[in-house]
């Protein structure tokens, strides 16, 4: 316990504080960029830590990593864009309320539970990193084949009123995430002869061409500004009230935020949707939902940044990433010198602390940065949109060449934007479309490996059971909510 | 003006003089890029960027080297590129990792790139110790005679490195059941942990971090290490875990003989080019030899650094790094495989995996 408090004395002390305040600038920068995410950042810091003292890097890493998903809101809630593939979700509402004039509320309110939401992860890293290895080892192959179900039954209540469409839409998704090297034979599926292919198509293409590209292109045939009226409603206070309101909401989120990071293979980038459809499926009143709900943006918000601290778990003690950026910081800790593995929480636990209180105080520096400059940022939502669209065009573009940096990258965000465009003029549900896209291989991989080793008696397995327990539960009370609504409206 | 032009002619004169041996290539003001073909925070990307700065301290000029990330395909496209854009003028280099090296060996028509034609700068190995699960009671390698049980193996893919194991697995004459679809030897790790599986292996430094202390705690039973290449080209004990036997030690202790046939010559070359010499630095085809010198000569005092040693120890296996011919030597036994090995594990694919390659 002296230690951990001796250790927050270090990270105060001026070398290491001034590459945390670096490092949370950096992701605030990145996260405000469309489809920049921790990824990006992560492979610019790599060789600039090399020879640093190593609680400065991780004060510059873990700093930068921490307020990405704080920053990334600026683009969802403001111009419907994917800050990077942690916020997509917050689209849902935050955009619709940025186009009714109150950006600034949805962004207080986001930034509350951004902040609320990254100390809880914080918090669960410092209680469960000495007992997290045995939860961690609970989760074998068919439990997160589970998982990864639970994560699809989502995409029911992502696609309000017309369900045929959403499965079809996840199926689509589904083969999207199918192209390229299959999970578990050495094939290679629909390449179609371009090299390209071969690893498929990245992340961040994807959420760009879904959602970015479509919201560009309609926002300039309309040829207005962003928001509908012309002047700013609500402002930030109202989102900060709004969040503490809803204490239960972003309490519920973080937990979910800090499980989907903890658990190695289940990747980061779903934990937005599973929150948004989790607060859309408990909630009784989901008429606003998709038409500027502010839970809509609250819970999201909460689960990405409590993402982090549960992400850095499995990184530390198994050497194994909980989500794409903790794979590049595994390089980062290779590089100074680290080989992470379970006797970190005994030969290093300085350095866990470290990480745990850069990821506390990044948290606070970067909500309170944002919170101030929402103010001015938000006023872009009301002018022209036609000034603004060059820009983010050529950084969408920008963005999506450091997926492979191969022209294919610029090919397939215009095939994406084209499939995205097309999905939003004949409502077709996009959000299912990218749910089952980031699912696939998790389905595909654990469900294979499931077979392969326990032909079919992993169906039998309890933690299976549990969790197909869960997944009935919460289809039957997402339909059982929508019933009950329907005969009156 | 004119006092510069003497100070110029001086300089010039004395860098003559004082490095009378030293190749000509000199990279003042130059970038050099050296073509990784996996993702940032990778193995392969790590190697790299702890030897970078070595590199840009001992090459002539001191340029500056930048790693490029190319990934794609598992390493055959950053290879192909390598190949068909890469001029001879020092300027760009390739490194080359067990995952590019293997299509190469197996003759996967989408490889274009030729190491027979490249020349070397260094080397690095690595090593790799199997385990398995203490509930079999098994002690050590001699128990594994007549084991009737069947065992279960985390792979990654019957032609990625997973070569190397499996196959050993096979000349010891286990019943081994390889699952596929696990996305690394992290994940295999963590499977074997789960009881998932019940028999895995670690190259050098995972095992020494996360499967030591498996050991202790009576978690994990250490088998063999794959071993490592002396200089006479026998695969002798691992001096990093000495105790444990090598394969070849491992299927004496278990038959009282040596192993010898196709197997055994497959299992051999596939280990140099996946463990051995599991990574390299190469330079276009036809660089003059003037500047393969000078960057050999560079790869020679990066080893020999005691700063860079100390990496080798904390990040790169503490194994012996080789530059130069040392390092064309020991690749020369993975160009040396003889083509009826190959087919042989071509063949061995088929039949046990149903995997072509294509």
């Amino acid at each position: 316990m002296e230690l951990f408090f001796q250790t927050l004395g270090v990270v105060l002390s001026p070398p290491h504080f001034v590459m945390l305040i670096a490092g949370v600038l950096m992701g605030l920068a990145i996260g405000i960029l469309p489809g920049l995410g921790g990824i990006v950042g992560m492979t610019i810091l790599l060789p600039v830590i090399y020879g640093m003292e190593v609680h400065s890097a991780f004060a510059l890493l873990i700093g930068m990593v921490a307020v990405i998903p704080t920053s990334d809101t600026f683009p969802s809630v403001m111009m419907g864009i994917p800050g990077s593939s942690a916020s997509q979700a917050t689209i849902m509402d935050g955009y619709p309320l940025a186009k009714k004039g109150e950006a600034a509320r949805a962004l207080g309110a986001a930034f509350t539970a951004s902040l609320i939401g990254g100390l809880f992860g914080a918090t669960v890293l410092t209680i469960i990193i000495p007992i997290a290895r045995p939860i961690v080892l609970v989760f074998a192959s068919p439990e997160l084949f589970m998982l990864a179900l639970l994560g699809m039954s989502m995409v029911g209540v992502l696609s309000g009123q017309n369900p045929i469409k959403g499965f079809l839409a996840a199926g689509i998704g589904l083969m999207l995430g199918a192209l390229g090297d299959a999970p578990a034979v050495p094939e290679y599926r629909y390449t179609f002869g371009f090299d390209y292919l071969m690893d498929g198509v990245p992340l961040v293409i994807v959420g760009l061409g879904l959602f970015a590209i479509p919201e560009i292109v309609d926002l300039l045939i309309k040829g207005r500004s962003i928001s509908k009226v012309a002047t700013l409603g609500k402002g930030w206070l109202d989102g900060v009230k709004d969040a503490l309101n809803h204490k239960l909401i972003i309490l519920r989120c973080s937990v979910i935020g800090v499980i989907v990071g903890f658990l190695p293979g289940l990747g980061g980038s779903v934990v937005d949707w599973i929150a948004y459809g989790h607060i859309v499926q408990t909630s009784k009143d989901r008429e606003n939902f998709g038409k500027g709900d502010i839970r809509g943006v609250i819970a999201p918000e909460s689960a990405n940044n409590a993402k982090e601290g549960g992400g850095l778990i499995p990184t530390f003690l198994f050497g194994i990433p909980g989500s794409g950026s903790m794979a590049v910081f595994l390089g980062g800790l290779l590089i100074l010198g680290i080989q992470p593995g379970p006797s970190m929480v005994t030969e290093n636990v300085d350095l866990i602390y470290t990480a745990i209180w850069s990821l506390a105080l990044a948290n606070v520096f970067g909500a309170g940065l944002s919170i101030l400059l929402s103010k001015p940022i938000t006023r872009l939502t009301i002018i022209p949109f036609s000034y603004l669209a060059p820009f983010l065009v050529l950084i969408i573009t920008f963005a999506s060449y450091q997926a492979s940096r191969n022209w294919g990258d610029l090919i397939a965000l215009l095939f994406m934007g084209i499939l995205g465009w097309i999905m939003k003029q004949y409502g077709w549900p996009r959000p299912a479309a990218l749910i089952g896209y980031v699912l696939s291989d998790n389905l595909e991989t654990y469900l294979f490996i499931s077979v392969q080793r326990y032909g079919f008696s992993w169906l039998a397995r309890p933690g299976v059971l549990a969790l197909a327990l869960i997944i009935l539960a919460s289809v039957t009370m997402g339909i059982f909510y929508q019933k009950k609504k329907s005969p009156g409206s | 003006m004119k006092k510069l032009r003497h100070v110029l002619a001086l300089v010039i004169a004395l860098s003559f003089i004082a490095v009378p041996n030293a190749s000509s290539a000199d990279f003042s003001g130059k970038t050099i890029e050296w073509i990784i073909p996996f993702s940032v925070g990778g193995g392969s990307d790590v190697w790299a960027r702890l030897y970078a700065p070595f590199l840009q301290k001992y090459l002539p000029g001191n340029p500056i080297v930048a790693v490029k990330n190319m990934p794609g395909g598992g390493s055959i496209i950053g290879g192909n590129h390598f190949d068909s854009r890469a001029k001879p003028d020092g300027l760009t280099a390739f490194g080359s990792s067990g995952s590019t090296t293997f299509p190469y060996l197996l003759e996967n028509p989408k490889v274009k790139y030729d190491f027979a034609k490249y020349p070397i700068v260094f080397a690095s190995p690595v090593g790799g110790m199997a385990y398995i699960t203490p509930k079999l009671g098994v002690k050590s390698v001699a128990d594994l005679k007549g084991l009737k049980k069947q065992l279960a193996y985390a792979s990654q893919g019957a032609t990625s490195l997973d070569i190397v194991p499996l196959l050993a697995f096979d000349i010891l004459g286990l019943k081994v059941k390889a699952v596929f679809g696990y996305k690394g030897r992290g994940p295999g790790r963590v499977a074997f942990e789960q009881g998932e599986v019940n028999i895995d292996y670690q190259t050098t430094p995972a095992y020494i971090k996360n499967v030591r202390p498996l050991v202790q705690q009576g978690q994990a039973v250490p088998l063999l290490s794959w071993g490592v290449v002396d200089d006479d080209g026998n695969i002798v004990r691992d001096p990093m875990e000495p105790d444990l036997p090598s394969l070849p030690e491992a299927y004496e202790i278990m038959y009282g003989k040596k192993p010898k046939g196709p197997a055994w010559n497959a299992w051999k070359a596939f280990f140099i080019a996946g463990f051995a010499v599991q990574k390299a630095m190469w330079l276009p085809e036809k660089t003059p030899d003037d500047i393969v010198a000078t960057y050999r000569e560079a790869a020679a005092k990066t080893i020999a650094d005691p700063e860079f040693q100390k990496i080798v120890e904390k990040s790169l296996g503490g194994y012996p790094q080789m530059a130069g011919l040392k390092a064309r030597k020991a690749f020369d036994q993975v160009l040396r495989v003889p083509k009826k090995d190959r087919t042989w594990l071509i063949n061995w694919l088929k039949t046990k995996y149903d995997v072509t390659i294509k």
